[in-house]
């Protein structure tokens, strides 16, 4: 390779990138606007502890209980069964778990009682010994005398199980706003290499000394430090440089490459600025995926993981929300690492191909 | 340091676009100096040709020397030493004509270029500074031909290099044609403009189907092919105009002449020669513009 021409072509990129209204535009805009976004996301997440209960005929016991709510607990009484899961499901009110007691409970003898305890998906598992024990407490009260009842709960998760999985919506948002960055610098990228290709002014470039491999080499090194200065950028707008900042880093690089072999395999099929946003999107949207999925957590199914994506958002989220480290993330980052080569090598031989055979 | 032999030796060429044959069995040379136009229709196998030429398409038989390089193995070494002017305006529109130049300059690795001198050649040294995509089609033209000379070129290929241009533009490109050749470039000119071919060019080839048909000095080609003749219009009884064509052949052509010119009454004479164009239909038995 010639290093004095992919200079050249860097630099001559640069000056067409800064000359073009609509790159700056999204470019600027898009940053300003996920920054705004983010801000105005909430940040931390609700501690009051809503909970529902049924139990016929022993509202009276639930004061103590109430008086609870100074901690950060409420409680709220429903008339069935089916209201409180009802209630729970929906998390209308803020009811983030329901328990449901035997209406015999106050009759019993010493024997086991089972108490159904509802959790919504999501709920955080810190909750789990509190509602159990809550429930223990309240059976105790409603029995008021020995014989003692041998409580046990039988937990019941509605909807999928996302317990453990709490995170505010801010941190939820981190990989899908870095994700939406990308995706503007792909599609700038993929035009700019389109607009080369349909002008033909790539054949003008490949008819002096420089070759192929240093036009795309350019491209490459354009399209990676344009993605990784604005990703960065953005990432440091939110406060996302938590936890273990150089695996952080590192999987910014790699998404950053990743998106620059999606944008030269757009830009060497583009056939205008329509075409290349439609084809952009078309190779994109599979590949936001993982990060909707971060979006809610336990809901995202196993072929997720084999996206090229899936290895990106699990480091973001690994290290800014589960502060995870090299060794937890070490998979994710070479799954990524394989996807970031596979992508770039077949980008460039794409566009090889193209620009040779203009 | 000049190599022995032409600038540009082409023996047995060929490229097929899928089962098309575009170019078959081309061979030519032109040396040093010369203005050597490549003549054909639309479609004819002249882009294609220069393709191989400039390194772009690789052939799929034959050789191709240019400078006493490989054009076909040593492509960049090749590449450094020649200019090219695309049909396409393929120039980046968001930069400045100057900017334009100055790119195009350290591809070849030339240090502090100095793009005014070609700006002032090809008449836009005002508008220099002036963004690509406000340039005119002849503007955009002139830089082109100005891009093609940044490195001054040893060999020059230039593809319909005046074609839709206004006749200012035409004639500032074609007399930096002229003057290149006379610095010694050997040029390879592409046109379906005969007129052009004719004027320019040292020889021509007819390309048709992909084939040479005829290769040699424009004059010869016309005489060669063409019927000389004179044409005289003489006013004959009354208003009445009539024409008389005298064939240039034989011994007694002259006397022909000379008597009729004594004789009629005259309105008009002409010589009459053939053009390129006529040579072109008697071998391709088609036109330069179908």
């Amino acid at each position: 390779m010639n290093l004095g021409v992919i200079i050249a072509i860097l630099r001559k990129d640069l000056v067409a990138f800064s000359r073009d209204r609509f790159y700056v535009f999204i470019t600027v805009f898009g940053l300003i606007a996920f920054v705004v976004m983010y801000w105005f996301l909430p940040s931390s997440v609700d501690e009051t502890v809503r909970i529902g209960i049924f139990q016929t005929g022993l509202d009276d016991m639930f004061e103590p209980i109430a008086a609870a709510d100074s901690e950060g607990i409420a409680v709220t009484v429903f008339a069935s069964p089916e209201a409180l899961i009802a209630a729970v499901e929906d998390g209308s009110d803020g009811i983030v778990a329901g328990i449901a007691f035997p209406p015999d409970l106050a009759d019993r003898g010493g024997g086991t009682t089972t108490v159904d305890l509802f959790m919504p998906a999501g709920t955080p598992e810190e909750y789990l010994p509190l509602m159990e024990g809550m429930a223990s407490q309240v059976a105790l009260l409603a029995k008021g005398s020995l014989p003692m009842p041998d409580v046990r709960m039988r937990t019941v998760v509605l909807g999928t199980d996302r317990v453990g999985n709490q995170v505010s919506l801010q941190e939820q948002m981190r990989p899908l706003l870095a994700f939406f960055v990308l995706l503007m610098e792909t599609f700038a990228l993929a035009s700019l290499v389109s607009v080369e290709v349909q002008l033909r002014t790539v054949t003008a470039v490949l008819a002096t000394p420089a070759r192929a491999r240093d036009f795309i080499a350019a491209k490459g090194v354009l399209g990676t430090l344009l993605a990784f200065a604005e990703v960065l950028l953005l990432m440091t707008l939110i406060r996302g440089f938590v936890g273990d900042i150089p695996v952080l880093i590192l999987a910014l690089i790699l998404g950053a490459v990743l998106v620059t072999g999606v944008g030269l395999f757009a830009g060497a099929f583009g056939r205008d600025f329509l075409g290349v946003m439609f084809l952009s999107l078309a190779l994109m949207i599979p590949l936001m995926i993982p990060a909707f999925g971060a979006l809610f957590p336990g809901t995202a199914a196993a072929w997720i993981r084999v996206l090229p994506t899936y290895g990106l958002v699990e480091a973001i989220v690994g290290v800014t929300t589960r502060s995870e480290s090299w060794g937890d993330l070490a998979p994710a980052l070479l799954a990524l690492t394989a996807w970031c080569v596979a992508l770039l090598a077949l980008g460039t031989v794409v566009l090889r191909r193209r620009v040779e055979t203009l | 340091m000049p190599e022995p032999g032409p600038a540009i030796d082409v023996s047995g060429i060929s490229y097929s676009y899928g089962d098309t044959l575009a170019v078959d069995d081309v061979s030519f040379q032109v040396g040093a100096g010369e203005i050597f136009g490549l003549l054909g229709p639309n479609g004819a196998g002249k882009s294609t040709t220069v393709k191989m030429l400039t390194g772009q398409l690789r052939p799929s038989g034959g050789s191709i020397g240019v400078l006493g390089l490989d054009a076909v193995g040593d492509v960049a070494a090749f590449q450094a030493r020649i200019g090219v002017c695309f049909e396409e305006k393929n120039l980046y529109t968001a930069m400045t004509g100057r900017e334009n130049l100055k790119f195009f300059a350290s591809l070849f690795g030339i240090k502090s270029f100095d793009a005014a001198p070609l700006l002032e050649r090809v008449d836009l040294a005002a508008r220099g500074d002036d963004r690509v995509a406000d340039y005119s089609k002849g503007m955009r033209q002139r830089l082109m031909m100005a891009r093609a000379l940044v490195n001054t070129p040893e060999v020059l290929f230039l593809d319909e290099p005046t074609d839709g241009l206004d006749p200012v533009s035409a004639r500032t490109i074609q007399e930096m044609i002229r003057q290149e050749a006379a610095r010694g470039a050997a040029v390879v000119l592409t046109t379906h403009d005969m007129y052009e071919a004719d004027t320019l060019s040292d020889r021509v080839a007819f390309i048709n189907q992909g084939s040479i048909l005829a290769m040699d000095a424009p004059e010869a080609l016309k005489l060669r092919h063409g019927q000389r003749s004179v044409r005289i219009r003489s006013r004959g009884d009354g208003d009445a105009v009539e024409e008389t064509v005298i064939p240039l052949e034989g011994p007694d052509a002259a006397d022909r002449v000379q008597r009729a010119v004594a004789e009629l009454d005259l309105l008009t004479i002409h010589t009459e020669e053939a053009t390129l164009e006529d040579v072109f239909v008697a071998y391709a038995g088609r036109g330069l513009s179908a």
